[in-house]
């Protein structure tokens, strides 16, 4: 199936095959940032935004990325510019492994454009869906905090990939 | 690491936070072959069988499938194990667990490896297993490994000091308790994985999420027959590992697919199924214990039985069970102990290193034994705790006299000051409809490094690069606990540059030195003071180096600053960048050991044992828990966790904080959630859906708290603390459910099940009524 | 394997009618069993998603539907392809039915709500569903739409048993009609889990309780998911608490019944003892409600 789609802010043409899983297809497009942990849903590492909405890539077919706009963590910052969020999370220790950040980040980004002041409660109901085995969560919500204050005090500045409500 | 990182930053953290960062499956080459073990016993329901046939070929019709491997194509001894060589690579004859593999399916895509695994015929013929340890000791049990001397025991080994029996029999109060714990699944995100060519110069080139890559050539070239030192292992960083990374998961299987594949990249990588029924978990130990003390609360002696269950295979199941030994009376002064250990074989998934290696099992055993103590004897479990605490020079209950740093007397009186304590009646007072509120504490050990008998030894290497900037090669590799930044900022102090000219070659058996594995909470300790070692010895080179081009004939008026050699009289400064290019690559290099040391004159009292026994420092821990009961479900809330840690002299406070925090979070989900369910050695919890573990919503925020110490041998006074924290909520929960309901469970994990079905025994109401 | 994304009814039909055509709305349950079954029953086959469809999406009240009592009530129709958060965030979902919110925000976790449908959760129709008992507690009905014709089913009849449905073949669940309970009801939802995010629920309550005089219970209804094979009712328990007030006595007494009623299973996340007693537990909550 031949599929175009915006990643990250660029347009991509893929050809895909009818059953090929959007994180495989996001992968092998180089996509990297993108893990797997579970592939059933479980463990929120293949988290991207499409559309501005959080959801998990391993239970996504490639085919249903057609026309949208999808956002993964690099499409966030990278680390000559990272979002506010991406260094928020390497400032406050919220990242020990870092495998489960990239999907953390995003399910952050997802949380503060619809809710730019979260509470403690708010941010880890929002992190919920994200496992990680590292941390004990403590300093990533500290980061998603941090990050929301630092966004509210800039809001002219709009952070590259930053998503629609 | 980015130029420009500011200070203070971990080294790491910003590639990862970005996405940037690469690991293991990320760096896989485009073209690699896929590799997958056809493991029969899940989809059979059989976990011990004999190995009729396998029948390849319907796999061998499908498209992309390039060949299929069975035992008979395992060159070498077919036997892999860290220390006991006793687990097949493929099993020809028979297979231990229902995670066992047969087979290896090469294939050309991940599709075509999946329909060849899916056609593979595999006839088993169960035979019949066991699956308790106790049971597996009996006469006529049937053998895990046939024919083996010893039967299904794998180990009895045994801690005597002083006369525990005449002690006990003469002491004014006695407390007995029989506990249980769980098998408890590591559940990294990244699972097991890696890649390798067999490349062709002969060397067998491996990368792979490993937290020993020096070792793991010896485990490979035992397996397959190979030169131990022709293969090369690199090891990213891992995506979280906490000792179930430690010894072969893929690296065996996948060498054997690189020696058939044709000089063609071969890579493996368990789905997260996978992981769980092959993957090694935390033992499961059942205890029974018995503590005797004075009327005052002085302890006099304590025994204990410990039965750990291996599993099929033997993996670190000695050294397992020899620290949770160590570690079996508790941080206390204890006159007479005599600690039993049973190490068994059964047919149920292998149990091997879990950070907390053994000693997780052994802490709700002796701090249950310790509140009960404390109840009988009216006192203060806080109080009776400080009353008993090991102190500096204090012989521990193996005998080793304690010449390394103790802060936990300290540690328990940052608890007694705290307000979740001093305020914990008035809190459970307050109790909304249908909750029980309950407090309750535990102090907790680790001990770090392998102990005796094996050297606990790292070798560190820096390199001036010619661009002038430093290259620390890291061996011991980083599994999520910040050991590189660690020493990037070691490295940046002892070097006097920014952190921005340090950078990090991650384990790579070429071109770093063997230090041992990433394990025992050992790295920062063991490799760090090689790092300040080989730090120094640079900073001396590079100071008589620029002697001669600075013409400066005193070498005491030269100093490092960062970027440069300054002559501090005159202000001379040569920049490394120019100083580089003076030197030939083998001068700009220093390489340096340490050896931790070990206990001298080590007491008799450990039996049995060949390795491990005993330790000699030991990071200590004070937690408490504030919990909430449910008393509709039996639900557990944990409301509040403070860990007040002692690692000596803190390096890094946030990834201080950050090992307090990530192992109490573990320690919480073995203690409540994580309830791991294996009958008749086939695992009922095959995937995250099932096999649970905390969200961020199971978890309350933790405090940190760290105490002042001082670990002289440390680099910069520190040791170990990445396996403690793990070690408190198992404890320190039960003795807060004591607390709220009235009742102490000993069997964990504490479920809704256990907690209710306490409630509804319980004869008189709790004062705290819902 | 095919995916098929018709963007108006007349094309989702035609699709339906392809060999081994299955709907495919969120993918969290469908994805996963194709997963660990991926020759099996469930596929390969045609997949229909339902992500270009916009006739099955959206919340409309309606003025006028039809109690068994004679009364008039609004309905709440749901469209079937609506997602959990679209629906937890809907005002009108939030205001009239509180019950179904709460099981909405207890279901799964925040990307799973983005991704999974309503009528994914009816169609999957396990006995732990999250939204199961309060729909049928509300009254639910399912619209259930063919090429050739619609009709409406009360949900109660449509879940036949676990992942077993009324949906024939060439139907689509199009919406869900909810009749909104009247003044003076108290809603409840309780659902109980291993851990407080993406847990399949262990027991769950839905309760809708009228308050009549003085009080006093004018109707109960009461329904647990988790314990049965599909959701279920214990009307004598409903009975027993008409009449009475929402102490803990008379709840307790109901409890009771409910306990001798209920026949649960044993698996692995709970013992069929565990759930008999709190599925007669989770009522006494209920005296938080007065």
């Amino acid at each position: 199936m031949k599929l175009s789609f915006t990643l990250n802010g660029t347009l991509v043409r893929a050809d895909a095959d009818p059953d090929m899983r959007a994180v495989d297809l996001l992968r092998e497009l180089n996509a990297l940032d993108v893990k797997e942990g579970c592939g059933t849903g479980e463990c929120g590492a293949c988290s991207i935004l499409v559309d501005g909405v959080h959801k998990l890539s391993c239970l996504l077919l490639a085919a249903q990325l057609d026309g949208r706009e999808l956002t993964t963590a690099a499409g966030l910052g990278g680390q000559a510019a990272p979002h506010p969020i991406q260094r928020a999370f390497a400032e406050h220790g919220a990242v020990q492994c870092g495998f489960c950040t990239p999907g953390m980040t995003i399910a952050a980004a997802a949380l503060l454009a619809q809710n730019p002041d979260p509470t403690r409660l708010d941010v880890r109901r929002a992190l919920s869906g994200n496992l990680c085995r590292c941390t004990g969560y403590v300093k990533i919500v500290d980061a998603v905090r941090a990050a929301a204050r630092e966004l509210a005090d800039a809001p002219a500045e709009t952070p590259a990939g930053e998503a629609d409500a | 690491m980015a130029a420009g990182t500011p200070p203070g930053l971990r080294a790491d953290a910003l590639a990862k936070a970005t996405g940037a960062e690469r690991f293991t499956l990320d760096l896989a080459p485009a073209d690699c072959l896929f590799a997958g073990a056809c493991r029969p016993g899940k989809a059979l329901n059989i976990a011990h069988g004999r190995v009729r046939g396998v029948d390849a070929s319907a796999a061998l019709a499908v498209p992309g499938v390039v060949c299929v491997l069975t035992a008979a194509d395992v060159p070498g001894t077919n036997l892999q194990g860290i220390v006991h060589k006793d687990q097949p690579v493929l099993c020809g004859e028979v297979i231990r667990h229902a995670g066992d593999p047969v087979a290896l399916v090469l294939a050309e895509s991940a599709e075509a490896l999946r329909r060849g695994l899916a056609a593979l015929r595999v006839d088993i013929e169960p035979l019949p297993g066991v699956f308790d340890p106790e049971e597996a000791l009996k006469k006529g049990a049937p053998l895990v490994h046939a024919g083996r001397e010893g039967g299904n025991l794998l180990l009895r080994a045994v801690i005597e000091k002083g006369a525990a029996r005449a002690a006990l029999k003469n002491a004014p109060v006695v407390v007995r308790g029989e506990f249980s714990t769980p098998m408890q699944e590591h559940a990294f995100l990244e699972t097991q994985c890696g890649f390798a060519q067999a490349l062709p110069d002969g060397t067998l080139d491996m990368t792979v999420s490993t937290q020993a890559p020096f070792r793991d050539r010896f485990e490979i070239g035992h397996a397959l027959g190979l030169d131990p030192l022709k293969i090369r292992i690199r090891a990213p960083y891992l995506g979280g590992a906490f000792g179930g990374k430690d010894g072969a998961t893929v690296q065996c299987l996948l060498g054997l697919a690189a020696l058939k594949a044709g000089g063609r990249p071969v890579r493996m990588a368990w789905e997260r199924e996978e992981s769980i029924l092959a993957g090694y978990k935390r033992h499961a130990v059942r205890l029974r214990y018995t503590l005797g003390a004075d009327t005052d609360g002085t302890l006099l002696a304590l025994s204990c039985r410990l039965t750990y269950d291996t599993g099929a295979y033997a993996h670190l199941g000695v050294e397992v069970m020899e620290l949770g030994m160590e570690h079996a009376a508790g941080p206390y002064r204890i006159p007479h102990t005599f600690i039993e250990g049973r190490c068994v074989y059964t047919n149920n998934p292998i149990a091997g290193a879990f950070r907390g290696f053994g000693v997780a099992q052994v802490s709700p055993a002796f701090e249950g034994l310790m509140d009960a103590l404390a109840a009988k004897l009216c006192l203060d479990p806080l109080e009776l705790r400080r009353k008993n605490a090991l102190l500096p020079g204090d012989e521990n209950c193996s005998g080793v006299v304690l010449t390394s740093s103790v802060r936990l007397d300290e540690c328990l009186g940052e608890l007694a000051a705290h307000p979740l304590w001093t305020g914990r009646a008035a809190w459970c007072e307050a109790a909304p409809p249908f909750t029980f509120r309950g407090v309750g504490l535990a102090a907790v050990f680790n001990g770090m490094g392998y102990g005796r008998g094996l050297p606990d030894m790292a070798i560190a290497k820096v390199e001036l690069t010619e661009a002038g900037d430093f290259l620390v090669y890291n061996s011991v590799t980083d599994m999520g606990q910040g050991n590189a930044a660690a020493f990037a900022i070691l490295a940046a102090q002892e070097l006097n540059q920014q952190p921005g000219a340090i950078r990090l070659v991650q384990p790579d058996t070429e071109r770093c030195h063997p230090s041992g594995s990433s394990s025992a909470g050992r790295t920062t300790y063991t490799y760090g003071n090689a790092l300040l070692r080989a730090c120094a010895a640079m900073r001396g080179k590079l100071l008589s180096r620029a002697a001669m081009p600075l013409f400066v004939d005193d070498l005491e008026t030269l100093t490092l600053i960062p970027g440069g050699v300054r002559h501090t009289p005159s202000g001379r400064t040569m920049p490394l960048g120019v100083l580089a290019r003076y030197l030939p690559r083998d001068d700009r290099i220093s390489v340096a050991e340490f050896l931790m040391p070990v206990a001298q004159n080590p007491p008799d009292t450990g039996r049995g044992f060949q390795i491990g026994f005993p330790h000699l420092f030991f990071a200590y821990g004070a937690h408490l828990a504030r919990i909430e009961v449910d008393g509709l479900t039996g639900r557990v809330r944990v409301c509040d966790y403070v860990a007040v840690t002692d690692g000596g002299r803190v390096l890094d406070r946030s990834c201080f904080d950050q090992q307090a925090q990530g192992g109490a979070a573990q320690g919480i989900g073995y203690a409540l959630i994580e309830d791991f369910q294996a009958r008749g050695g086939l695992i009922q919890t095959a995937d995250l859906s099932t096999c649970l573990i905390p969200t961020a919503l199971d978890l309350p925020d933790i405090e940190s708290l760290a105490v002042d110490g001082d670990e002289p041998t440390g680099p910069r006074g520190l040791k170990g603390v990445g396996e403690v924290g793990l070690n408190g909520p198992a404890p320190a929960l039960a003795a807060a459910l004591e607390d709220a309901v009235g009742v102490r469970l000993r069997d964990f994990p504490l479920t809704p099940e256990r907690v209710l079905a306490a409630l509804k025994k319980r004869k008189t109401p709790s004062r705290r009524r819902a | 394997m095919n995916v098929l994304f018709p963007r108006h009814l007349k094309q989702l039909f035609k699709a339906l009618a392809e060999p081994g055509a299955r709907i495919l709305a969120g993918g969290t349950d469908l994805l996963v069993r194709l997963r660990s079954k991926p020759d099996g029953p469930d596929g390969p086959g045609t997949l229909v998603s339902l992500d270009r469809l916009a006739a099955l999406r959206g919340v409309t009240e309606e003025g006028a539907g039809h109690e068994p009592s004679g009364g008039l009530h609004r309905i709440l129709r749901l469209g079937a392809a609506c997602t959990h958060a679209e629906l937890l965030a809907h005002p009108l979902v939030r205001a009239r039915l509180p019950m179904l919110a709460q099981a909405l925000a207890d279901l799964g976790s925040p990307p799973i709500r983005n991704m999974g449908t309503l009528g994914g959760n009816i169609c999957t129709a396990s006995p732990a569903g999250d939204t199961l008992p309060p729909l049928l507690v509300l009254g639910a009905e399912v619209e259930l739409a063919s090429a050739t014709k619609t009709r409406l089913l009360p949900l109660e009849q449509f879940l036949l048993g676990p992942g077993r449905t009324a949906l024939q073949p060439g139907e689509v669940l199009t919406a869900v009609r909810v009749p909104v309970p009247a003044l003076h009801t108290r809603q409840h939802f309780e659902k109980v889990g291993r851990r407080d995010a993406l847990a399949v629920a262990v027991v769950s309550l839905a309760a809708l309780v009228r308050l009549g005089h003085g009080g006093k219970i004018a109707e109960a209804r009461l329904a647990w998911g988790s314990v049965a094979p599909t959701v279920w009712r214990c009307p004598e328990a409903e009975a027993a608490l008409v009449g009475r007030r929402l102490s803990l006595t008379a709840l307790a007494e109901a409890a009771t019944l409910v306990r001798t009623q209920v026949q649960p299973i044993s698996d692995v996340r709970a013992s069929a003892d565990y759930r008999r007693e709190v599925a007669g537990n989770l009522l006494l909550r209920l005296a938080m409600l007065e």
